[in-house]
C-alpha cells in the first residue's frame, strides 16, 4: 500500500522527525499508543509513537532516535516523497484519562516525545502537568511544543564529553535524572509520576519514586514484533502475571513491574543488533555515500 | 461401465530432498510429482463410485476426488487439459489446493479409508491435489479458469467485510467475491495469509504459493488492507455501518505460556514468536534481513503437534541439537504424520512422557536447562480420546539454551473483546448452524470458532459462511426492493 512520507527534518543530533500520511492511525490514535512501523522489504517491524496527528488531514508525525541498524536506515535512505512499506496501528492501550491532580512527567532521552501527546492530554484534562526532559544537551527536542502544552517543562540537559561511549551517557542520564526527581520530589508534593525511557532509567527513577510512595506509571519498551499480541515477545512481568506489553500496556503500574527482568529482556539481542549495525555501516561506506 | 483395472499395489513416490542437504537452507522438502508421475499415481485409483468413495466422505470439504484423479488419466496426452478439467473439479469445493495438498493431515481424512489401503498403498491424494495445483499455477491454467469465471460475475452492489486473511478469511472472501460482493479483507499484519504466511515454514509451504492465490484474490477485485487491526483501527460497530455484513476469520493468535517459574527468561521463545521470525520476516537470512532471532546449540521443544514440529525443524535448520519434550506418548502426537517423520529423519529427538515445571536461568536472565516431571499415562481416556496422564513426582533436568514453547494458542485477544460478541470459556467465538454469531450480519469461522484447527476446516467455514452471508444479504436485498 505505502504511506507517504510528507516531510523530513532532523531535530536535534540524532532525532528524525517524520510526518506520514496515515490516515487509519490519525483517525484512530489516543495518547499513549503506537504504531508499528516497516520500512524496508527486508526491514524489521519497529514500534514508534505518533507524537502529533490530524485526524481531518491524514497524517502523524514520528520522532525516531537514530541507535541501531533500522532508525539508521531510515534516517539515511527515507527521503520526503517516499514511502514506508507499513504503519500498522494504532496499537496499545491509550494513557488513563483522568484528573489525578499534579503530575510529573518524565521522558529519558527520546521518551519525551511519547510523553508529549500524554501530558498534553492530561493538561487539557484539567491536571496540572509539569514535564521533565533529561537528555544529553545535543539532543533537547520538543521544547516549545513543551512549553506551549504543560504548565511548566523543565530540562534537565547535559553536555556530551569527549570519549564518552554509549555507556557513560546512560550512566550520566540516570545520575541527572535520580538527581531532578529527587529534588523535586522533596520539594513540592506530586499525585502522579509516569516515565518513559529506557528501562534501566526507569528503573533507578522508580527507586527513588518509591521512597516517597507516590503512584507512579510507566510506558514499557519490551521488545516487539507484532503488536497484536500474537508472538508473545514484549511479555513482561508484572504483578506476579505475564503480561504483554502491546495489548495489556504499553502503560503500567511502576510499583508492579519485574524491572530486572525486563532489563535482561530487552538486551537480549543486543550483539546481533550491533552486527548488523556494523554491517550496514560498512556496506554504506564502501558504497561510497 | 466398470473398467477392469491392474492392481498397483504400491504408491509413486514423490521426489524428496535427502535429510542431509535438506536441514542447510529452507527450501521445499517434498518435490512433488512431475506430469508423467502423477499419471501413474492416478492410474492405481480404483475410481469408486460418487456415493460410495471413502475418501470423498473423509475429505472435510468434499473434493470429488475419482472425478479430479480420473482427468489426469483420461487426458493423459495433453497435459494442460488434463490439469485444467482436474483444476475445475478441485476448485468446486475448495479453493487453496496448492495448500491443502501440502499441509493436510491426509492420513486421517481423505486418505484415512482410501479402498486401494486394503490391498496395497492408499492413493497419494494429496500429493495429487498438489500436483495438479503446482502445474496449473506454474503454466498459468489456474489464471486461466479464473478469467473465464470473473466475466460471469454479477455484481450485487453489497459490501462484506473480512477481518483476517487467514485461510478461513481468503476462502470467505473469493467465494463472495465470485458471487458478486465487493469484499474487503482487514489484516492486522503486513502479509496476507495467517499462519500460511507466518507459522508454516518455507520448507514445508513456499510463501510464493500463497503470494499467487493472494494475487488471485486481488483479480477478483478483493481489497486488501493490510495493517488495520479491527478492534483498534476500526471498530466491529464501525465496520458494521460500512458493510453489509461482516466475517471473522481472526484465527487463535494468542499463544499458551507454560504456567511455569522462569517463563520470561531470555532464550525462552512462543513457538509463534519463533516462526514469525523465521518464515515471516526472514531472521535465517539475518542480517541481509534485519529482524534477528537467536538458535542455541541446544534447543528444546515442548509440544508435539505440526506447530512444534515446524519450529523443531525450523531449529535444526540453524544447526541446532533439537529434542522435542511431549508430556504424552507417541502415539498421542498429533502432528501430520509426514512431518513427524521428515522431522526424525532429520535428527530431531523425541523424548516423551515428560512435563516443564521449571525454567531455569543464568545470572544474565539467560534460560540454561528445564526442570521437567516425568508423567504416566493411565488407561481412561480423555474427551479427545488421548490418553489422561499424571505426575510421577519424579524429576528430570535437561539443558537447553533455546527454548520455544508450542503447547497451543487461544483465539485472538483483540477480536474477542468486541462488545455484544458471544464468546464461550475458551474465549472461541460462538456461532449458530449458519456461522452466524451472537451478532446479527456477523458471521465467523476457522479457529475463531474452533480453537486452534486445520487450514482445511478454516477453509471450509469460510466457503460455508460465504453461502449463509449470500443468504443472508440476498433477503436483505429482497427487502430494501420491497
Ligand atoms: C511502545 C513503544 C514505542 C516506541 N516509540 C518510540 C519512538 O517514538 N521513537 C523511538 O525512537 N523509539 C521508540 N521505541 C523504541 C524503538 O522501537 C526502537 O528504537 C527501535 O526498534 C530500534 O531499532 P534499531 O534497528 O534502530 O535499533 P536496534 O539496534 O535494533 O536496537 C536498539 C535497541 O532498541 C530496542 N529495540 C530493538 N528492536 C526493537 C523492537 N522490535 N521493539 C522494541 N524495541 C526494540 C532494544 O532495546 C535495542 O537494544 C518504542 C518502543 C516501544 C516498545
Ligand atoms: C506452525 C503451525 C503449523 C500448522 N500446520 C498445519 C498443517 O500442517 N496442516 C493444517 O491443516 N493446519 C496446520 N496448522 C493450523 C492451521 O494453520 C490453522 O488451523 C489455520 O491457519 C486457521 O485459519 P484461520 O483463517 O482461521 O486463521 P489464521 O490462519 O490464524 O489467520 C487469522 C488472520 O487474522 C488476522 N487477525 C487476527 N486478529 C485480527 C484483527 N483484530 N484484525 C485484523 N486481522 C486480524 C491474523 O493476523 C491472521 O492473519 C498449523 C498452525 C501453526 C501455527
Ligand atoms: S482438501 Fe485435504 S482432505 Fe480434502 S482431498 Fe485435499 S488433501 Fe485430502
Ligand atoms: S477411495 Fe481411494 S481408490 Fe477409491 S476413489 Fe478414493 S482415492 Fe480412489
Ligand atoms: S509484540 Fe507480539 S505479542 Fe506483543
Amino acid at each position: 500500500m505505502g504511506y507517504r512520507i510528507l516531510d523530513k527534518k532532523e531535530l536535534a543530533m540524532n532525532e528524525v522527525w517524520y510526518k506520514i500520511h496515515a490516515p487509519h492511525v490519525a483517525k484512530k490514535v489516543q495518547p499513549g499508543q503506537f504504531v508499528i512501523v516497516r520500512a524496508f522489504p527486508n526491514g524489521e517491524r519497529i514500534p514508534l509513537t505518533p507524537v502529533t496527528w490530524d485526524r481531518e488531514e491524514g497524517w502523524i508525525t514520528l520522532v525516531t532516535f537514530v541507535r541501531g541498524k533500522t532508525t539508521l536506515r531510515m534516517a539515511n535512505e527515507l527521503k520526503p516523497g517516499d514511502e514506508l512499506l507499513n504503519v500498522a496501528g494504532p496499537l496499545g492501550n491509550p494513557a488513563p484519562m483522568k484528573k489525578f491532580g499534579k503530575i510529573l512527567a518524565i521522558g529519558l532521552i527520546t521518551g519525551m516525545v511519547e510523553v508529549f501527546p500524554i501530558a498534553k492530554a492530561w493538561q487539557e484534562f484539567g491536571n496540572d502537568v509539569t514535564t521533565l526532559h533529561v537528555t544529553p544537551n545535543p539532543m533537547v527536542i520538543l521544547k516549545e511544543d513543551f512549553e506551549k502544552a504543560v504548565s511548566r517543562h523543565i530540562v534537565e540537559g547535559y553536555d556530551l564529553q569527549p570519549g564518552w561511549g554509549m555507556q557513560e551517557i546512560a550512566q550520566e542520564l540516570v545520575r541527572r535524572a535520580v538527581t531532578k526527581v529527587r529534588e523535586l520530589l522533596e520539594s513540592e508534593h506530586w499525585d502522579l509520576v509516569f516515565i518513559v525511557g529506557p528501562a534501566g532509567g526507569q528503573k533507578a527513577v522508580f527507586e527513588v519514586v518509591r521512597e516517597y510512595g507516590i503512584p507512579m506509571e510507566a510506558d514499557l519498551h519490551p521488545i516487539m514484533v507484532d503488536g497484536t499480541g500474537m508472538c508473545g515477545s514484549c511479555r513482561v512481568t508484572v504483578g506476579g502475571e505475564v503480561k504483554f506489553a502491546c495489548i495489556d500496556g504499553p502503560g503500567f503500574n511502576a510499583y508492579k513491574v519485574d524491572w530486572d527482568e525486563l532489563i535482561h529482556r530487552v538486551g537480549f539481542y543486543t550483539d546481533l543488533e550491533r552486527k548488523a549495525l556494523e554491517e550496514y555501516l560498512k556496506a554504506i561506506r564502501g558504497g561510497g555515500q | 461401465m466398470a473398467v477392469k483395472r491392474k492392481i498397483i499395489k504400491e504408491r509413486v513416490p514423490t521426489i524428496e530432498r535427502p535429510p542431509e542437504e535438506r536441514i542447510h537452507d529452507f527450501r521445499e522438502v517434498d518435490l512433488g510429482y512431475t506430469f508423467e508421475l502423477a499419471v501413474k499415481e492416478a492410474e492405481r485409483c480404483l475410481q469408486c463410485p460418487y456415493d460410495y468413495a471413502p475418501c470423498i466422505k473423509g475429505c472435510p470439504v468434499h473434493i470429488n476426488i475419482p472425478g479430479f484423479i480420473s482427468k489426469l488419466v483420461e487426458y493423459r496426452d495433453n497435459p494442460d487439459k488434463a490439469v485444467k478439467e482436474a483444476l475445475n473439479i478441485i476448485w468446486a469445493c475448495n479453493s487453496l489446493p496448492a495448500t491443502t495438498g501440502r499441509v493436510c493431515p491426509q492420513e486421517d481424512q481423505c486418505e484415512m479409508n482410501c479402498v486401494m489401503g486394503k490391498v496395497g498403498d492408499k492413493i497419494n491424494i494429496g500429493k495429487l491435489e498438489r500436483f495438479v495445483a503446482d502445474y496449473a499455477r506454474e503454466h498459468g491454467i489456474d489464471e486461466e479458469l479464473l478469467f473465464e469465471i470473473i466475466p460471469r460475475i454479477e455484481k450485487k452492489g453489497q459490501r462484506v467485510a473480512i477481518i483476517g486473511a487467514g485461510p478461513a478469511g481468503l476462502t470467505a472472501a473469493g467465494e463472495l467475491a465470485k458471487l458478486g460482493y465487493d469484499v474487503t479483507i482487514y489484516e492486522a499484519l503486513h502479509a496476507a495469509g495467517g499462519v500460511l504466511m507466518y507459522g508454516i515454514p518455507e520448507f514445508r509451504l513456499p510463501k510464493e504459493i500463497v503470494e499467487k492465490e493472494i494475487e488471485k484474490l486481488r483479480k477478483l477485485g478483493v481489497r486488501i488492507l493490510t495493517d488495520h487491526i479491527v478492534g483498534k483501527t476500526i471498530t466491529m460497530e464501525e465496520l458494521l455501518e460500512e458493510y453489509d455484513a461482516v466475517f471473522i476469520g481472526s484465527g487463535a493468535g494468542t499463544p499458551r505460556l507454560v504456567r511455569a517459574p522462569g517463563i520470561n527468561l531470555n532464550g525462552i521463545y512462543t513457538a509463534n514468536e519463533f516462526l514469525t521470525r523465521v518464515n515471516l520476516m526472514k531472521a535465517y537470512l539475518f542480517p541481509e534481513y534485519d529482524t534477528p532471532v537467536k538458535v542455541g546449540k541446544k534447543v528444546i521443544v515442548i509440544g508435539a503437534g505440526n506447530t512444534g514440529m515446524d519450529a523443531a525443524r525450523s531449529a535444526r535448520r540453524f544447526g541446532a541439537e533439537v529434542t522435542i519434550a511431549y508430556r504424552r506418548g507417541p502415539e498421542d502426537v498429533s502432528a501430520r504424520e509426514e512431518e513427524v517423520h521428515h522431522a526424525k529423519e532429520e535428527g530431531i529427538k523425541f523424548e516423551y512422557f515428560i512435563n516443564p515445571v521449571e525454567f531455569i536461568g543464568d545470572e544474565n536472565g539467560n534460560v540454561k536447562a528445564i526442570k521437567f516431571e516425568k508423567m504416566r499415562a493411565l488407561d481412561e481416556r480423555d474427551s479427545r480420546g488421548k490418553r489422561k496422564i499424571v505426575g510421577t513426582g519424579e524429576y528430570v533436568t535437561l539443558e537447553a539454551d533455546t527454548v520455544i514453547i508450542a503447547i497451543g494458542k487461544h483465539p485472538n485477544r483483540l477480536i474477542i473483546n468486541t462488545p455484544g460478541l458471544e464468546v464461550d470459556r475458551r474465549g472461541k467465538v460462538v456461532v449458530d448452524e449458519n456461522l452466524m454469531t451472537s451478532i446479527p450480519g456477523v458471521f465467523a469461522g476457522g479457529d475463531a470458532i474452533r480453537g486452534e484447527a486445520t487450514v482445511i476446516l478454516a477453509m471450509g467455514d469460510g466457503r460455508r459462511a460465504a453461502k449463509s452471508i449470500h443468504e443472508y444479504l440476498t433477503k436483505k436485498r429482497a427487502g430494501q426492493n420491497a
